[in-house]
């Protein structure tokens, strides 16, 4: 199966762990070579936070359960990047 | 910066950061009680008569058992019930059950953490009083251990005021005094208690 390069995620999660550690924990998946996590919106009690995981062969099950220990949910996969690249998203006339 | 230079190197080292405010507030307000049961225990013990300061000993350790069973259950259960209604509101926000997550064992460990500390508080605020009672009939008269304990206790209080001076940035010295001098309004209401 082609490795998964990078993979962006929308994940619904508690205050607390914080998204520093909710973060590092996710960086530190042997899997993952780096993280980036942006704040879409923070409400009373949750917080919806983008995850965008990169890596040379990510495991999506690893990621999926460290989300799930700290409390996370992953709304949506929204973006997929398999193969022996990165290909980014080309612009199209349509856009 | 060098570990040398860390003001909190031994606060962390010894784990204290690990305390949140709420087991502090606790410790503190429980030591207070039992500080202060302390001193109303053996002044009145000597003014009743007691025959050694072993008496007096035991008196104080049925206290420190009662108080620190007291802080210890009454916070487990009072935690208990904040971690789960806390921990629901979380749930009904995030539609999904958070047992056996991070989230639940951290909250579990911070009610470890406060029953403890809350059942410590008393412990060290009652026992250390008592220890001048040990050297009764070889050291000092059964009055000299009383004034003692008495000192000990209002000791403990000033500790109590000048650490939670410390971490509010007060004078640790006044907020010392003005915890000890609970001690001795204590002593001397129990001088003047009829009978």
């Amino acid at each position: 199966m082609a490795p998964l390069r990078r993979l962006v995620v929308d994940v619904l999660k508690p205050h607390e762990p914080p998204t520093l550690t909710f973060t590092q924990q996710i960086a530190e998946t042997e899997s993952v070579a780096g993280v980036n996590a942006t704040l879409i919106e923070l409400d009373k009690e949750v917080q919806n936070v983008k995850f965008t995981i990169e890596g040379e062969s990510i495991d999506y099950d690893v990621i999926e359960e460290i989300i799930e220990d700290a409390g996370g949910t992953i709304h949506s996969v929204d973006q997929v990047v398999c193969g022996e690249y990165i290909v980014e998203d080309s612009p199209t006339p349509q856009d | 910066m060098g570990a040398e230079s860390d003001p909190n190197s031994l606060l962390d080292r010894l784990g204290m950061d690990k305390i949140g405010p709420i087991a502090r507030r606790y410790f503190v307000s429980n030591g207070f009680d039992g500080a202060l049961t302390g001193v109303g225990v053996t002044v009145g013990a000597y003014l009743t008569g007691v025959p050694d300061g072993f008496a007096v000993i035991k008196i104080g350790l049925g206290g420190a058992v009662g108080l620190t069973t007291s802080g210890v259950w009454s916070v487990w259960e009072i935690e208990r019930a904040e971690m789960r209604a806390e921990l629901h509101d979380i749930e009904d926000a995030m539609l999904t059950d958070l047992s056996e997550t991070q989230i639940e064992r951290e909250k579990t460990s911070t009610q470890v953490t406060n029953a403890l500390m809350s059942g410590l508080g008393p412990l060290f605020g009652l026992v250390l009083p008592l220890t001048p009672f040990l050297f009764e009939d070889t050291a000092l008269s059964l009055l000299q251990a009383t004034i003692l304990s008495v000192a000990v206790a209002v000791g403990v209080l000033f500790v109590f005021g000048a650490y939670m001076a410390s971490i509010s940035r007060q004078r640790w010295y006044i907020a010392g005094i003005r915890m000890g001098l609970a001690g001795i309004v204590v002593a001397i209401i129990s001088i003047f208690l009829p009978g």
